[in-house]
């Protein structure tokens, strides 16, 4: 080792090495699970004025399962937590970046027990966190996340990578897609304030991946299935069934222009956020 | 003479009123009206003569006055003291039977020359009334001068009376009187050809009313409203194509005139098609023989528009929302009484001539259910205003037995 | 659903001392029934049969292996063409059941192979017929929100309307002279999918297109009373006038050009659910614990003093966790025969032999009162018509017998969705009772009455026609029966339609005496849960 270098403690292991089991146990949970109803759930309600959607997908599905979510803002993981229903809600790990969430262990803790976070190399899954989160799974604990890697840079998706596939694949367990809208708005990569905005929050059919499939061809199909229920809560569900089936559903990750024609269209996609509803007589 | 007389006795009035509001024809008991001895009746002029009533029907009016309720209109139109009773058939001195005209025109008060509905022949609209030789009175019975059909002998004009056949028997000749006011009625409704008619009320003026229609008028479909089971028969057998309770005409109308309907908008929102408060189309002519809020509310509710409400039953004050008056442009008209009718082609009868003919024509003698002597008059005023729910039609006076009568 | 023991079929019990009372269902509550010892016999349904354990794949398992003569569904999908989803109107199931609703299950499946084909022209109709149009709630409920905000928005999914002049076809006429009316749009699409619940065994097969897409002038030609006396029961198809027409009316369909693929479904009979509240009403009553008694003792009193509008809200909030049991699809005649065999096995009760007396507790929901109130003619209909006709064979009562129903039978009535009822109350019931006088004279001008047309199609009302249809659902029991007597019910309401009033089951067996003789034999059928009776 060079002089004037000190060692990391290894009693205080950071980044992909940071210890969560602790945020785990009884007390942890109860702490976690009150945060989350006395403080993100009406935080969000107020912030992000959520619809949430096809919950009853879920209805036939038992067992511990990954959630994967398009990735805009920080307000996705509250959000995801606050809607994601029984019997997963409060049984949930979060995949968080290692780098950034468990860099210094103030953030580590934090993260740790406010949202369940543990740590998850951005790029490619490292051995330790696969044996981690297939460890976890085992032990009937769902996962949240982020196929994309990191908050998309200009409101458009960027493409998945292979780690949650490749984690589903591996411990064997239903993965189900979920697809934000409007969290972008709500705190866009780079601000520090939350602006308030209405978002959906739409759920898909759970994915299992095929007898003899690989990550990179089930991430693309999780990031198709995503795309399609991009296109369900901006249009309607047959039309994103139609374009889903004809493989023209507009893709997550926009098109392949320039940036302001790509600010300019993210505007376009957002046509059916405020929905007329004719009130009927309610009989 | 025996007879009912009706005092001015402000307290006993007021008993009278609150007696006749808790028990119709309770009035009686409590009220001004006694049951006195007097001296013969005076004849007002050269010309009156003295009748012998044998019976005096009890109209809805008289048990108005009984139980305090009618109306402060009437005041400078009566005499105090007064005997009541219009409805009457009796006796003169050399024994003919004749029917009472009750009205008091300007013939009957020497008044010359005579206003001109009374030269027209329409005394009930005279000009002059309360004036002249009588003191103030509409008609016999509400007049200190003449007398009443309540009592043993009282004066009459003799352009007030009509001689009846003998096949016409009491019962018959007593029911003339309500009679002409049913055919007066019917034919003040002007009912177009085939038309709808609704008739509410089916007591004593909403059957003879009804009768009236069918033999005089072209009426298409008449339908009854009838609160007791004996009425809903009554009204049935003189005419009605359909009988229903009261809170069913609306439906009732709605059906016959294949009219849409409006619901009532509430305060919330619940919806209210289908609904039927008032309708769209409704009926050629309702004729109201009740005369209350509610009566006159479903009237105007069910009538079409430009259509034309006759109002028969003498109402007090009520209470009611005439905006439909106006934006449909319906025709509400008082029927009060008799005199000279324009049958629908053309000819001019006296009322009471066609009133003899129907109730003979249609038994109409039938509908006296009850009668009672004087002395009995608490009994038949409280059976009088209860007639509907005890099975009864009209409750008369018998004054036949009276030994008052032969003197 | 584990842990369960299998479920046990249902049964004839003997009253005897020792039984205790038994539940009769009462409207919007209950009465706790003794029935007298030795000679009278109480009919439990069967328990509700497991589910499928995936519906969904059983739904697209049955779309890709058809029943009958029909290729598979998306065979039968191709880009460009006219397609029209028929399914099933609010009367269906009752109570209505939890989400997610079978329809939607089955619709979604069929709209993603739909969409997997590149389909554009859909449109979903609830095959109403001439009853009232269903709500949004409604709908939502029936179709699920994704496939009600992608089709209701643009119009593409609506109610049925038999009174459109411009929407309504005669495709022709039965060999016995019936006018075949259907809806336009189906009659010109190149595949009629039609969505099925099959409750009782009378719904299904040609009836669900020949009935619920048609209008006044095809159905008057088997709602009619002669019909409905030749239909003994109108649960058996076998033996049923009604089916037999519909039947004439399918083929006459089919000729006409029109592709239908049938998908039917039938649910197990888990009305009241095996825990919750209500479980204990689908428990034989020997079998009730000391908690149970106590609980149905506490939400009795309960019931007796809540204001009747309140107990309305909460019974008819009641969404029942209904069960998939059986789903087929394909061809109609072959898919009706499959899905009877499993509404068979869910209802049958073998009985032998008929009584004197037959004896029902009514409950507060019908199929023609969902989210409204329960009139007197509803309660004849249900009693006289539906309970009556549950049976093969025979019916459970014998001819000449006498039939006790029990429910408050209000004289009320909802004005916004049965309208022509309260004219059909007042004015037709108050001039005769008997259903050949009454289709003679009367119906012709209610079918025609404007004014109900215009209910029917713009507010949310049952047909002028409907009240005549409840009635003659009843006629083949009112000339079987000596007598039918109501316990608990209104007085005013009960007479006018002809029948006996009595305050207590006790009071309405004595009535009964009269007219079967002393000592008489009573069945007790304990429905719902509900259950036909195999009567040899």
């Amino acid at each position: 080792m060079p002089a004037g270098i000190e060692p990391a403690s290894p009693r205080h292991p950071l980044g992909a090495d940071y210890d969560t089991s602790w945020a785990r146990r009884y007390p942890a949970r109860v702490a976690r699970a009150a945060i989350l109803e006395s403080v993100m759930r009406p935080t969000m309600a107020v912030i992000a004025s959520p619809a949430r959607r096809g919950l009853d997908r879920l209805d036939d599905v038992d067992g511990p399962v990954v959630f994967v979510a398009n990735h805009h803002s920080h307000a996705d993981t509250p959000l995801l937590l606050t809607s994601i229903p029984e019997p997963w809600r409060h049984r949930i790990v979060v995949g968080a970046a290692a780098d950034y969430f468990f860099s210094n262990r103030v953030a580590g803790a934090v993260s740790a027990l406010a949202i369940g976070a543990v740590p998850i190399e951005r790029t490619k899954v490292g051995r330790k966190s696969a044996d981690m989160a297939r460890d976890l799974i085992d032990d009937g604990w769902s996962m949240l996340l982020y196929p994309e890697g990191g908050r998309s840079p200009d409101g458009w998706g960027q493409e998945f990578r292979g780690g949650a596939a490749y984690l589903a694949i591996r411990c064997n367990v239903p993965v189900v897609p979920i697809h934000l809208q409007g969290t972008g708005r709500i705190l866009r990569k780079g601000r520090t304030l939350p602006r308030p905005s209405r978002t959906t929050v739409t759920f898909g059919d759970p994915l299992t991946a095929g007898h003899d499939e690989n990550a990179r061809s089930f991430a693309a199909r999780l990031q198709a299935a995503v795309a399609a229920l991009g296109d369900e809560a901006t249009s309607d569900w047959y039309q994103a069934r139609l374009r889903a089936h004809a493989g023209t559903s507009p893709g997550l990750t926009g098109p392949d222009v320039g940036a302001w024609r790509r600010a300019w269209a993210l505007g376009d996609r957002d046509r059916r956020s405020r929905r007329r509803r004719r009130r009927w007589p309610a009989l | 003479m025996k007879a009912l007389q009706f005092r001015r006795n402000l307290p006993r009035y007021a008993a009278a009123r609150m007696a006749g509001s808790l028990t119709p024809g309770r009035g009686a008991a409590a009220g001004p009206l006694k049951l006195v001895d007097l001296d013969g009746p005076q004849a007002p002029g050269p010309d009156w003569v003295q009748v012998r009533p044998r019976l005096s029907g009890i109209c809805g009016s008289d048990l108005a006055t009984v139980d305090g309720r009618s109306a402060r209109y009437f005041e400078p139109l009566v005499s105090f003291p007064f005997i009541p009773g219009h409805e009457v058939v009796g006796d003169l001195a050399d024994g003919t039977r004749v029917v009472l005209e009750p009205v008091l025109g300007c013939v009957s008060r020497n008044l010359d020359p005579t206003c001109r509905p009374c030269s027209n022949g329409h005394l009930g609209n005279c000009e002059h009334t309360s004036f002249g030789d009588l003191e103030p009175g509409i008609q016999t019975g509400s007049c200190h001068d003449t007398g009443g059909g309540w009592s043993t002998a009282f004066s009459a004009h003799p352009s007030q009376l009509h001689p009846i056949p003998d096949v016409l028997d009491d019962e018959a000749a007593v029911m003339i009187e309500p009679t002409a006011c049913g055919v007066h009625a019917a034919l003040a409704a002007e009912v177009p050809d085939g038309g709808v008619v609704a008739v509410l009320g089916a007591g004593t003026l909403g059957l003879v009313t009804m009768a009236a229609l069918r033999a005089y008028t072209d009426s298409g479909t008449v339908v009854a409203t009838a609160r007791y089971p004996e009425q809903r028969r009554q009204a049935a057998t003189l005419g009605a194509d359909q009988v229903v309770a009261p809170d069913e005409i609306r439906r009732a109308v709605r059906r016959i005139t294949g009219s849409r309907a409006i619901g009532a908008p509430g305060l919330d929102e619940t919806p209210t098609e289908g609904i039927v408060d008032r309708l769209t189309g409704g009926a050629d002519v309702v004729v109201d023989c009740v005369g209350s809020s509610t009566s006159l509310t479903d009237a105007l509710a069910i009538v079409r528009p430009r259509g034309r409400i006759v109002l028969v039953g003498m109402p007090a004050e009520v209470s009611l929302e005439l905006t439909p008056l106006w934006h449909r442009e319906i025709a509400l008209v008082g029927a009060y009484t008799y005199g000279i009718e324009t049958l629908p082609d053309g000819t001019e009868r006296r009322t009471f001539d066609l009133a003899s003919e129907l109730v003979t024509e249609a038994g109409l003698g039938s509908l006296v259910t009850a009668t009672y002597p004087l002395a009995r008059y608490r009994d038949a005023l409280e059976h009088a205003a209860s007639a509907g729910r005890r099975g009864a039609t009209k409750i008369a006076f018998d004054m036949r037995d009276e030994k008052e009568r032969l003197l | 659903m584990t842990g369960h023991l299998a479920p046990r079929p249902g049964f004839v019990l003997d009253v005897d001392r020792n039984s205790p009372p038994i539940v009769f269902h009462h409207g919007e509550g209950f009465r706790l029934e003794k029935l007298p010892p030795g000679r009278s016999r109480v009919i439990y349904p069967a328990e509700p049969l497991e589910g499928l354990p995936d519906p969904d794949s059983a739904i697209r398992e049955a779309l890709l292996n058809p029943i009958g003569e029909s290729d598979p569904l998306p065979a039968l999908l191709r880009p460009g063409m006219k397609l029209t989803i028929a399914f099933d109107d609010i009367s269906l199931p009752l109570p209505p059941m939890r989400r997610p609703d079978i329809r939607q299950r089955v619709i979604e499946a069929v709209l993603d192979l739909a969409a997997e084909a590149g389909v554009d022209d859909v449109h979903l109709i609830a095959a109403l017929a001439i009853h009232r149009r269903m709500t949004e709630d409604e709908l939502r409920h029936a179709v699920g929100d994704r496939v009600y905000d992608a089709f209701a928005p643009d119009g593409r999914l609506y109610n049925h309307d038999a009174e459109d002049p411009d929407g309504m076809v005669v495709l022709g006429e039965t060999p016995h002279g019936e006018d075949v009316q259907f809806s336009r749009r189906a009659a010109e699409s190149d595949l009629v999918v039609y969505v099925n619940i099959n409750l009782v065994a009378m719904d299904g097969g040609h009836k669900s297109t020949a009935t619920g897409l048609s209008g006044y002038t095809g159905l008057r030609h088997h709602h009619n009373v002669h019909t409905m006396r030749n239909s003994r029961s109108f649960m058996d198809q076998e033996n049923s006038a009604l089916h037999a027409s519909n039947w004439r009316m399918g083929k006459i369909i089919r000729d006409a050009g029109v592709k239908i693929f049938q998908i039917e479904t039938t649910v197990n009979n888990d009305t009241f659910g095996r825990e919750g509240p209500l479980a204990l009403l689908q428990k034989r009553e020997w079998e009730w614990s000391a908690r149970d008694r106590m609980q149905f003792l506490g939400m009795k009193a309960g019931l007796d003093v809540m204001p009747t509008k309140v107990k309305r809200k909460v019974f008819s909030s009641w969404q029942a966790p209904y069960a998939l049991t059986s789903v087929q699809a394909g061809e109609v005649e072959a898919v009706h025969e499959v899905t009877t065999e499993n509404v068979y096995r869910q209802h049958l009760v073998p009985v032998e032999g008929q009584t004197d007396i037959l004896t029902m507790g009514m409950p507060y929901i019908c199929p023609y009162n969902v989210n409204s109130i329960m009139n007197p003619i509803l309660v004849m209909c249900l009693g006289l018509g539906y309970f009556f006709n549950l049976y093969r064979g025979r019916p459970l009562v014998r001819e000449g017998g006498v039939l006790i129903m029990s429910h408050p039978t209000p004289w009320e009535f909802n004005p916004v969705h049965h309208p022509s009822y309260i004219d059909f109350f007042e004015q037709v019931l108050a001039d005769t009772t008997d259903p050949v006088e009454i289709e003679k004279k009367y119906e012709k001008q209610f079918a025609e009455d404007e004014w109900y047309i215009h209910l029917y199609r713009n507010s949310y009302a049952y047909h002028g026609v409907h009240p005549f249809y409840m009635w003659y659902w009843g006629s083949h029991a009112l000339q079987h029966l000596g007598r039918v007597i109501i316990v608990g019910g209104d007085p005013a309401a009960v007479r006018r339609m002809g029948f006996q009033v009595a305050s207590t089951l006790q009071d309405a067996l004595e009535m009964a005496s009269d007219v079967v003789g002393p000592q008489p034999t009573i069945t007790h059928m304990k429905n719902p849960p509900i259950l036909m009776a195999d009567v040899t």
